[in-house]
This record gives structure tokens, C-alpha cells and sequence, in this order.
């Protein structure tokens, strides 16, 4: 089954609608947020309109499904910022669950619709991105014995707790771990891990934050080191387009905000959109809306034709400003900006937590030069 | 365990490489012109404060030490509490806040409770030292005990002994006693946040908050918002501008929060610094004595404006406890956690960013005492610049404390991610540092419009 530009453009149609009459209207308080219920309840919608794959036996137009083709991917990143408009929280949710059922067909696992939807994933180790290491193995060849011990060290599940941001009541836990001489996959039962529940986190106010150790030694599913690469390079470069294109719906959102804001409340005898201070945040907002419109536009590939590079590079050039721009929306909206029951704080917190995600973006300093060919 | 001595890329000090080796083994005056001793950074400023100064950063250091530091994730997690409600924990710290003279320190004895070694010195300097400490332990305990010199500065500005025996003094004298008397002020109103702190905008807006002269005194009505202890306070300065006239005619009012009419309509869902309640107060017909018009009929402008050129400099120095703590935050995570094998701090990379952000954070505390410490007369270009460079710069800081924790950055538990709530604030009040930014270049302009010297900086 292939989508066409077409058959995207209209799927997301479908998928704004949904954002803004489903998932807005039940983020609409945001010192309410979203809680467990709500959110499975949405994700059952979900699943009923294949905006996320049922199964990993049946296939159809869910976010990540495709990635062979330009507007496939075009219509994954633009579903992903379609939801995040609405709530980031729920995005970054649908992200990694799709994304799990992306690994589980490519690991052959077999999983259903009751297994999916308790089903998390954490892409990447304990801590930022292995330094060089991970992008040395990527990049293929033999790697020194510095960089394996690296990669162990990173995934290593039992000496090293992993963060995970997930529905309270989350089943099941995908991830990499290091097997020798290449990563290999585990799929983890949540009673068979050590799971501490944090007392409470940044953003994403409609998951829950955990501490997670493997407990026991956990057996990973075998596969040969050439797929193991290929895969975790797809995956990895997946997860960086998808929290790129959740930021870029919430700086959408944020921008709605700033400009209804800046039209209506009036300082110094006009509106404050009038004002040259409040044009130049605004201005910053949208060059960093159109930073990321370009970026995700020459993203637009089909996934084993994007350079991992240009990829982490992006994210790091993208984070900071959509960091930025969610303080000047809050900035432009003054003291009211900085109460959880206004909308631009909550906002702030989700960009920073996109920004820590999947190993932060100070690490891919280290992981560029090691994909540029510096050594260890 | 044992304690590496040298952090890798680096010699050890006992290395014969070792500039500091080398120091220690040079002749007597080379050893007096460039030996050092490589004190602890902190202790380092310590050292270069008077002593009565130093003294009370030092003891501003043992009350966080001892009482905000513990509190800190209490307060910000506990459940949010109806106006006029004070958690059990914020009123025992209010309470020996009180009699450790955190609440009195503007006046020395009999007054209040300045160190009478201090008064020599800009009272905020002193402020600052003070500030930073509490701000460094928690952002709401610090606003929670910071915001109420705020409401009593106009008292201080106003200049009449009369205010500062009859109604500062008592107030001071209760604190001590344990039974803290919170003073807020109040400018802010719902339709003037940036309009109530610049000139431009005041002269356009029509106030909110009129005062309407009656028999004795005046009635007040209106409505004020984002007013910082405002729910727990006993008194407020308000301002209002007198009934059929502008802006021009603000006075500050010394109102009695238990007086008919006065009422705590909400206080807010904020962010960060949630030990310190935000309150939005309902004035019908509050009324307030002739005796207790602060600084005089249509004073309030001027003494709303002093206010503000004395508290930003401290509101600049908040930015340096922030930063400050993210950076500490920072270095202990980096000194044990373990990446490859190795604590992070061992590696290059980290190292420069932790460089950067110590940097930084003194760049900052010199900005801020160079300003505070010639602060007698506050200047309002100085006041803002530093409120509007330190706040960016020391969120700046927090960002990178939470990159480097990165995966581990928003969990509640590292601290961080509160660094970043509270110090996320200080770019807001006290006026947006836009509005600084104007009010640096309001104060500038007879040096800018000097066609015949140029202006100097």
C-alpha cells in the first residue's frame, strides 16, 4: 500500500479535525491535564481510526507505518504535529506507541491491539547518546574496544536507570541492549523490571515519570548484527523526526496563542501587537516556525535515504529555537504567561521536555563528530 | 572510596607541570606576587565582602541551609491552597524568619534588625546578599520572604520619620516577636501589567483602582492582580489614582488587609515559586484613613518608580541564586554520574560546559554587587539593566544544567527542572525585561540626546 501527496494531505485533514474536536477540546484546561483515562480513552479512538496501527499483524495508514516514501513520511511528521497543535503530551504518547509497533514488525514480534496499547518503547541508553560511540557504530566498520565498552555501558538496563515518561498504567517495555558487538532488542514484562514511580516531573503533565532497572537478567531477541544496525538506524532516526515534528505543533499552538494574546491586550494606549518589543518576540516565534516548517520539509524522505547526521543536526539546531519561542509566547503574554491555567507555561515545559528526550541535545555534539569520523 | 587527584585532560596538582606546583616552589616575593590559595568560590566572594556584610551572607547561608533547603520540594509539590491559607511549613519558616530579622533587615536596632556594622553600606547590597542565598535554597520561600520589603519600601522612600515609627516599626517588631506581619504591595491591576511600571504607557491608561475622597480619608475600589504574598499579607501599600484623574495622580495607600472591603479574590496556578502565593485582591470601598496616605497626595508615581530602582537590583540578584544552584546542581550531578565507566566531570566536553556556566553565574554576582554596591540611590538604568541581564542569563544557566543532566534533566528529584519554574519569573516581574529594557533607555536619554557629547558607556 503506498500514500500518495493526495491521500496524506487528506488523512491529515481528517486528523486536524479530530486534534481540534477531540484532543483540544479535552486540553483545553491546561492545569487540568489530560489524565489516564482520557487519554486510553483517546487512544482507543484512535486505534478505531488507524490513526494508530491496531496490531502488528494488520497494517494500514497509522503514524509510522510507512516510511518508505516522501509523503509517507510527510504524513507521519505532519500527523504528529496535527496532535501535538493539540497536546504534546498525547503526541509524544502516539509517538513512541507507534513507534514501538514499528520495532515490534521489524523484531517479527507478534503483538496485539491489548499488547500495543501497553506497550512502551525507550529508543535510546541511560544517558545522552553513548558520547561518539553510538554514531561509530552506526556509521558501520569495526569498532574499538573504547566504544564497545561504551555501548555496553550505555545500555546497560541493570547497572543504569532509564526514564520513562508513560501512561500511569504502561504494560510492557521495549528497548536496545548491547550485545557484544551490536545492539540487540529486549521486550520486557513490566513485573520483570524494577519500576520506581517519580514523585513528579517537568512536563508532559498527562504521563507519569518512572525510574526503570532491569531486575533480572532479561533475554533479548536475537538478530544479526547488519539488521540490528539498519534498524536502530531507522528507529533512531524516527524518533528524532517525530520529537521535532511534536515540537513543531506545539510552537503551532503557541503561536496561536501569542497572536490572540498580542491582538486583544492592550498597553501603553494600543494593543500590544503594535508594539515593536512584542513584534520582534513574535518575529522570533516565526522564524522558528519557519525554521522547522524547512527542516521538516527537506526531511521529508523516504527513512533510509536521510543522512543520520543531517538528522541529529537538525535536532539540534531545531530544539533551542522551539525552546525559545515557547518563552517569547509566554514572554508576550506577561504575568498571565507564567499561570499553569493559561496555556504558554505548559508549553514551555513540554518543549523542554522534547528537548531532553531520547538522550537531550548536548549529546549530539559528540555523537556528529563521531558520525563526521572523529574517533574515540 | 578513593579520591582521583587530578580530573582526566588535567595534572595534578603536585605535578612538577603544575602551575600551582610551580607557584608553591617559587621564591618568596614571586611566591607573594603569584601563589594562591585555591579557595572554595563561594568562600572566595566571602572574603572580598566587609566583614559585617560577609557575616549575614553567611548567616543567610545557614538559614537555607538549615530551613528553605529542606522545605523546597514540599512547598512547590504540595496541593495549591485557597486564598488567605498558609501551609503549616511556610508559616514555622515565616515565623523564625521573622525572629532571625529576615523580615526586618532595612532599619538597624532599635527599628529593625540591620547588623548596625552594615549600615555604612548600601542596604541593597545587603538585600542582594541576602536575595541570592534564599534563592539558591528555593524561589517561592525566597519571594515568600523577599516580596514583603517590597510592600514596605515605599514606607522607607517615602521619607516621613512618622511612617517609619508608627507604622514600619511596629510591623518589624512583630515579625521579630515570631509573628510575621506581611506588608505587599501592590501596583499591578488587570488591565495594566507593563502600564503601571513605564511612563509611555501609564499616561494613556485609565486607572483601575480609584480613590475616593470621603470623610477622614478616602474609600478605594478596584482591582489589583500578581500581587506576591498578597494572600497572606496583614497590610499593602496599594496604589490608586484619585477619583477623576489619571495616572499623574497615584498615591500609595497603606491599607489594612482586614478592613471591610478588602478581599482576596484568588491567587494564581503559577509555574514555579508556589511557596509564594500570587493574589488577585477586590477593593470595595476599603477605607483608609488621611494618616495613612503614604508619601503624600500624587506621590504614589515617584514612589511606585523609587520602588522599583530599589528592587530590581535584588530581583537581578534572584538570577544569581538561580544560577547559582543550577550550576551547583550541575556539578554534582556531573562529579557522579557515570558515563563509559567514568564520572562525567572527566570528560572535556563536560568540563566546558561547566566552565561556561560558573562563568557565567559570577559574571552575573559581579554585575550585580559592582551595581549594589554603590546603590544608595539606586539608578534606574543600573536597576534595570541588571534585572533584565541577570534573569536572561541565569535562565540561560538553568538550561544548560538541564542539558547536561539531559535524560535526567525533568526529573522533580534533581532539582533542575524547579530551578528552571522559578527562575522562569524573574524575567516577568518587576516589570518584563522588555519593559527594562525601555526603562534603561528612558533613564539614558540625556546622554542619547546630547547632540554635542557623545554618549559614553
Amino acid at each position: 500500500m503506498h500514500l500518495d501527496t493526495e491521500d496524506s494531505q487528506r488523512l491529515l485533514e481528517e486528523l486536524g479535525r479530530f486534534s481540534r474536536e477531540r484532543i483540544a477540546h479535552l486540553a483545553a484546561r491546561p492545569h487540568r491535564p489530560i489524565d489516564g483515562r482520557q487519554l486510553a480513552l483517546l487512544t482507543g479512538e484512535a486505534l478505531d481510526m488507524g490513526i494508530l496501527p491496531p496490531s502488528t499483524a494488520e497494517s494500514g495508514f497509522g503514524i509510522w507505518e510507512h516510511c518508505d516514501t516522501a509523503p509517507a513520511m510527510a504524513f507521519n511528521t505532519g500527523a504528529l504535529r496535527h496532535i501535538a497543535g493539540a497536546s504534546p503530551g498525547v503526541a509524544f504518547t502516539w509517538h513512541r506507541l507507534a513507534l514501538a509497533r514499528w520495532v515490534a514488525v521489524q523484531l517479527g514480534q507478534s503483538l496485539g491491539a491489548d499488547d500495543l496499547t501497553g506497550l512502551q518503547l525507550v529508543p535510546t541508553g541511560h544517558y545522552g547518546l553513548a558520547r561518539g560511540s553510538l554514531a561509530r557504530w552506526l556509521r558501520g566498520g569495526a569498532l574499538e574496544t573504547a566504544d564497545q565498552a561504551m555501548l555496553s555501558d550505555w545500555l546497560d538496563r541493570r547497572t543504569h536507570t532509564t526514564t520513562l515518561y508513560a501512561p500511569e498504567d504502561w504494560k510492557l517495555l521495549l528497548w536496545p541492549v548491547w550485545a557484544g558487538v551490536h545492539v540487540t532488542w529486549q521486550l520486557v514484562d513490566r513485573q520483570a523490571l524494577s519500576v520506581r514511580a517519580e514523585k513528579a516531573q517537568h512536563g508532559f503533565d498527562e504521563l507519569a515519570g518512572f525510574s526503570v532497572n532491569l531486575a533480572g537478567e532479561g533475554s533479548a531477541i536475537a538478530m544479526a548484527p547488519e539488521i540490528s544496525r539498519t534498524l536502530f538506524t531507522r528507529l533512531f532516526k524516527l524518533d528524532m523526526l517525530g520529537l521535532m515534528a511534536i515540537g513543531a505543533g506545539a510552537l503551532d499552538q503557541g503561536q496561536t496563542l501569542a497572536r490572540a494574546y498580542a491582538a486583544i491586550r492592550r498597553q501603553g494606549g494600543s494593543a500590544i501587537a503594535a508594539h515593536p518589543a512584542v513584534q520582534h518576540m513574535l518575529s522570533d516565534i516565526e522564524i522558528a516556525r519557519q525554521r522547522i516548517d524547512m527542516a521538516l520539509t527537506a526531511l521529508a524522505q523516504p527513512v533510509d535515504t536521510l543522512d543520520t547526521g543531517a538528522v541529529a543536526a537538525a535536532r539540534a539546531n531545531i530544539a533551542p529555537a522551539l525552546c525559545h519561542a515557547a518563552n517569547q509566547v509566554m514572554q508576550v503574554h506577561g504575568g498571565i504567561g507564567y499561570m499553569r491555567d493559561a496555556g504558554p507555561e505548559k508549553l514551555v515545559r513540554d518543549q523542554n521536555m522534547l528537548k531532553l528526550a531520547s538522550g537531550g541535545t548536548r549529546d549530539l555534539h559528540a555523537f556528529l563528530a563521531g558520525w563526521t569520523g572523529a574517533c574515540a | 572510596m578513593n579520591t582521583p587527584d587530578h580530573l582526566q585532560g588535567h595534572l595534578p596538582a603536585d605535578h612538577r607541570l603544575s602551575p600551582r606546583w610551580q607557584f608553591r616552589h617559587l621564591p618568596l616575593i614571586g611566591r607573594m606576587l603569584a601563589d594562591y590559595p585555591a579557595q572554595d568560590l563561594w568562600q572566595t566572594d566571602f572574603a572580598r565582602l566587609p566583614r559585617a556584610l560577609a557575616r549575614q551572607r553567611q548567616r543567610a547561608r545557614a538559614f537555607t541551609e538549615q530551613h528553605i533547603l529542606s522545605a523546597a520540594d514540599e512547598l512547590d509539590l504540595a496541593p495549591h491552597l485557597q486564598a488567605g491559607e498558609c501551609h503549616p511549613t511556610a508559616r514555622r519558616i515565616l515565623s523564625e524568619a521573622g525572629k532571625q530579622g529576615w523580615l526586618s533587615y532595612f532599619l538597624p536596632a532599635p527599628l529593625g534588625k540591620m547588623p548596625w556594622g552594615t549600615v555604612v553600606h548600601a542596604p541593597i547590597w545587603q538585600s542582594c546578599l541576602i536575595v541570592e542565598e534564599f534563592s539558591r535554597g528555593c524561589g517561592g520561600l525566597m519571594l515568600l520572604l523577599s516580596a514583603h520589603h517590597l510592600g514596605a519600601m515605599p514606607l522607607i522612600l517615602s521619607g516621613r520619620v512618622q511612617h517609619i515609627l508608627k507604622l514600619l516599626a511596629p510591623v518589624y517588631r512583630s515579625c521579630e516577636r515570631g509573628d510575621p506581619q506581611l506588608i505587599a504591595f501592590a501596583i499591578t491591576e488587570p488591565a495594566a501589567g507593563s502600564d503601571v511600571e513605564d511612563g509611555h504607557g501609564a499616561q494613556t491608561y485609565h486607572p483601575g483602582v480609584v480613590a475616593t475622597p470621603t470623610k477622614g480619608g478616602y474609600l478605594l475600589n478596584g482591582r489589583k492582580c500578581f500581587i506576591s504574598g498578597g494572600d497572606l499579607a496583614k497590610t499593602a501599600t496599594v496604589f490608586a489614582a484619585l477619583q477623576g484623574e489619571g495616572m499623574e495622580s497615584w498615591t500609595c495607600f497603606y491599607v489594612d488587609c482586614s478592613d471591610p472591603g478588602y478581599r482576596v479574590a484568588r491567587t494564581e496556578l503559577k509555574m514555579g515559586m508556589r511557596a509564594s502565593g500570587a493574589a488577585e485582591i477586590e477593593l470595595s470601598d476599603v477605607f483608609v484613613p488621611t494618616d495613612r496616605v503614604i508619601g503624600g497626595l500624587r506621590n504614589g508615581w515617584v514612589l511606585n518608580r523609587a520602588t522599583l530602582n530599589a528592587s530590581r537590583i535584588p530581583v537581578a540578584s534572584m538570577g544569581v541564586g538561580f544560577a547559582r544552584a543550577a550550576t551547583e546542581t550541575a556539578v554534582e550531578f556531573a562529579q557522579h554520574y557515570k558515563v563509559g565507566g567514568k564520572a562525567l566531570i572527566h570528560y572535556q566536553d563536560v568540563q566546558l560546559h561547566l566552565a561556561t556556566m560558573v562563568a557565567e553565574t559570577r559574571a552575573l554576582r559581579a554585575l550585580v554587587w559592582q551595581e549594589a554596591r554603590l546603590a544608595w540611590k539606586p539608578r534606574q538604568l543600573h536597576a534595570s539593566l541588571c534585572k533584565f541581564h541577570a534573569t536572561d542569563r541565569a535562565q540561560r544557566v538553568c538550561e544548560m544544567a538541564m542539558d547536561l543532566l539531559a535524560d535526567h534533566g525533568a526529573r522533580h528529584e534533581n532539582r533542575i527542572e524547579k530551578i528552571f519554574r522559578d527562575v522562569r519569573l524573574t524575567r516577568i516581574f518587576e516589570g518584563t525585561n522588555q519593559i527594562n529594557r525601555l526603562s534603561l533607555i528612558e533613564d539614558w536619554q540625556p546622554q542619547l540626546l546630547d547632540p554635542d557629547h557623545p554618549a559614553g558607556v
